[in-house]
């Protein structure tokens, strides 16, 4: 059967019954702009909870002495060879650092508290959170400021403020406790409280001097995109032997967890929306097929083969799926267009933060959920329009004229 | 002498209806010659509807053999009977059975589609199959923009465009008033003597009757001297 009558037969039945058509277009468009839609919250959700993980200091790739995660102590420090670089690929690597990070208790005139206190080179904080956060007062200026950057809440709990000092103790390489004073630089607002309360800042060479050591106890990698980790990776194993090199994933096994466990949420969800999506279609394209029985069958005393006819009906049905589709997908773009700079989440703040999610939350659609989302749509779609076809090819053309 | 067109050999249909099984042909035994007009007669249930279908090759007879233009219809499959269908039979069904999403000329030019006719060719022939039914004017009308006479002519016009070895016409009369039904024969007989269609009708019609060139009565199945 020639293609053009087929399109030009198809063309005019769908015309005919406009009204039945139209309702099954709007409704593929809006179930296929409610899974898009969806989609880019829940990818957002688990892109949002990545970034925020990474840039808690972790980096993707990180350096580390094998004990320093049961035992965060600067006995588990090590050095980094003074000429050491990463070759920088700018289209793969955002920056790295080092730090010097170890357990220590903060006091002011009123309170103690146990924190971690970094040494950073304030300008290669880029690559974390450092890099976007509010500081009343100063910022630390160089690896050799002598002065501490406290979280908000931390201060909050201290009861000290901006330009205050704070005594800080913790445990030298010898081993033996180190005591020193520090002013109050500036005091930061992180985007996630519970960081305002654990990390304490201030320069590493200060640091190092008040430990009396060479060493760090991390050297931490940030990448453009995921991607690029194993061959970071590979190049870390190399630069540092004898130390284990670890990716977020090792290091946030429970966020790396919930990123895969979304994966397979989307899909899931995708398929438990499609499903039903099909059900309703192939119901009411089994109610057109069967309205029309007697015409199909007219069609084949004609002379049509029933191979033909099934045709026909598919091509039909997938005409109103394409359009459906393609309109789901605008419906979305626009949608998406809308919320793409971001939802503001403040009124959940609380309960987001439990889940270690910002308050500001974007919305993130990706090509390859976009084309599964149509390609799986079509390809259902015409399997849908398979069965009422075939069921309508059954019956025997005389049988079917008899309707 | 050429092969008749259309030979049924022995031919029973019975229909396995709820237990009971109902003989709607028993051994039916008919030829039909090129360029006859055949009218099977016979009162309601007798089962002519059940022989045109049988030879049209909509149905399959129970027992016996079907021939239609030398070849045998009992043995085909459904894509050669579909076949079959296209190239050799044109059928006028009670019921006009036009398409309904397409006008007059696309409906006549629907089949030619079907067979692979080239565009012009093909819009020529459904000009002229129209203009010989006295349609011309109807051409872009779709079917539910005209009366029962001219929709049953459109389906004669569909029938006849592709020059079939036999045209099969079940009652096609029946929804018809005199008048209607008198330009219809006298359209039949043209096709009949003009051009030599060979024509198998199903009627009660005595006004059919008179038209044809030969009667073949039936009765419970079987052919019975009238
Ligand atoms: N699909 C079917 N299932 C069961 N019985 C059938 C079927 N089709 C026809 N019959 C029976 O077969 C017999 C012959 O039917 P057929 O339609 O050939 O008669 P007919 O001579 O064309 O009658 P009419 O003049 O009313 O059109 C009838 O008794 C009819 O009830
Ligand atoms: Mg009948």
């Amino acid at each position: 059967m020639p293609v053009k009558l087929l399109l030009q037969l198809s063309w005019r039945n769908l015309w005919r019954h406009r009204r039945r058509n139209t309702i099954l277009l709007v409704a593929i468009a809006i179930a296929v702009s409610g899974v898009l839609l969806l989609n880019s919250m829940l990818r957002g959700m688990q892109v949002n909870m990545q970034e925020t993980v990474i840039d808690n200091l972790t980096g993707h790739v990180k350096v580390l002495q094998p004990g320093y995660l049961d035992d965060p102590s600067i006995a588990h420090g090590f050095e980094v060879a003074r000429d050491w670089d990463l070759e920088i690929d700018p289209d793969a690597v955002v920056g790295w650092t080092s730090r010097i990070r170890v357990p220590a208790v903060i006091m002011s005139e009123r309170e103690t508290r146990g924190v971690q206190l970094i040494g950073v080179d304030p300008a290669r904080e880029s690559i974390s959170f450092l890099d976007d956060i509010v500081i009343d007062g100063e910022a630390l200026g160089s690896p050799e400021d002598r002065r501490v950057l406290v979280g908000a809440a931390l201060a909050e709990q201290l009861q000290t403020k901006v330009g205050r000092r704070l005594v800080l103790i913790t445990q030298g390489a010898d081993g033996r406790n180190r005591e020193a004073g520090y002013r109050i630089a500036g005091v930061y607002r992180a985007e996630v409280a519970g960081l305002e309360k654990a990390f304490v800042f201030t320069g590493a060479e200060t640091l190092k001097n008040m430990l009396d050591t060479l060493v760090v106890t991390e050297v931490s990698v940030r990448l453009v995109d995921d991607r690029f980790e194993p061959g970071i990776l590979a190049t870390m194993v190399d630069a540092f032997t004898g130390l284990d090199v670890l990716s977020w994933r090792d290091l946030e096994p429970q966020a790396a967890m919930i990123a895969e466990f979304m994966d397979t949420a989307v899909f899931i969800y995708f398929l438990v929306i499609m499903s039903a999506l099909v059900f309703g279609l192939v119901n009411t394209l089994v109610t057109a097929v069967m309205e029309r029985v007697r015409e199909l069958g007219m069609l084949r005393a004609l002379g049509m083969r029933p191979r033909s006819v099934v045709a026909q009906v598919v091509v039909e049905s997938s005409l109103v799926m394409a359009v459906g589709v393609a309109g789901g997908v605008l419906i979305a773009a626009g949608v998406f267009a809308l919320v793409a700079d971001g939802i503001d989440l403040t009124a959940f703040d609380e309960s987001l933060q439990s889940f270690g999610v910002r308050p500001q939350f974007t919305p993130v659609m990706q090509a390859g959920d976009v084309i599964l989302v149509v390609v799986l749509s079509l390809v259902l779609g015409l399997l849908a329009s398979f069965y009422p076809a075939r069921r309508a090819v059954k019956l025997r053309p005389l049988d079917a004229l008899r309707r | 002498m050429p092969n008749p067109v259309v030979t049924c050999r022995d031919v029973s249909r019975v229909y396995e209806g709820d237990g009971v099984p109902v003989h709607a042909l028993r051994g039916v035994d008919f030829e039909l010659e090129a360029g006859e007009w055949v009218s099977v007669a016979g009162p309601s249930g007798s089962g002519k509807s059940t022989l045109l279908h049988v030879i049209g090759g909509l149905d399959q007879p129970t027992e016996g053999t079907v021939t239609v233009d030398n070849v045998e219809v009992t043995a085909l499959s459904e894509a050669q009977l579909s076949d079959l269908r296209l190239h050799k039979i044109g059928f006028v069904f009670q019921a006009y059975n036009l398409i309904p999403v397409l006008s007059a000329l696309e409906n006549v030019e629907f089949i030619m589609q079907l067979q692979g006719v080239a565009g012009g060719e093909r819009r020529q022939r459904a000009i002229d199959a129209l203009d010989a039914l006295g349609l011309a004017d109807l051409a872009d009308r779709r079917p539910g923009e005209m009366s029962g006479g001219q929709q049953q002519r459109v389906a004669i016009a569909r029938a006849i465009v592709t020059n079939p070895v036999l045209l099969l016409a079940d009652e096609p009369s029946a929804n018809l008033d005199t008048a209607t039904t008198e330009e219809l024969l006298d359209v039949l007989r043209r096709l009949n003597r003009e051009r030599g269609v060979t024509i198998l009708t199903a009627t009660h019609d005595p006004m059919v009757m008179s038209y044809t060139t030969r009667q073949v009565n039936l009765r419970d199945g079987h052919v019975v001297a009238p």
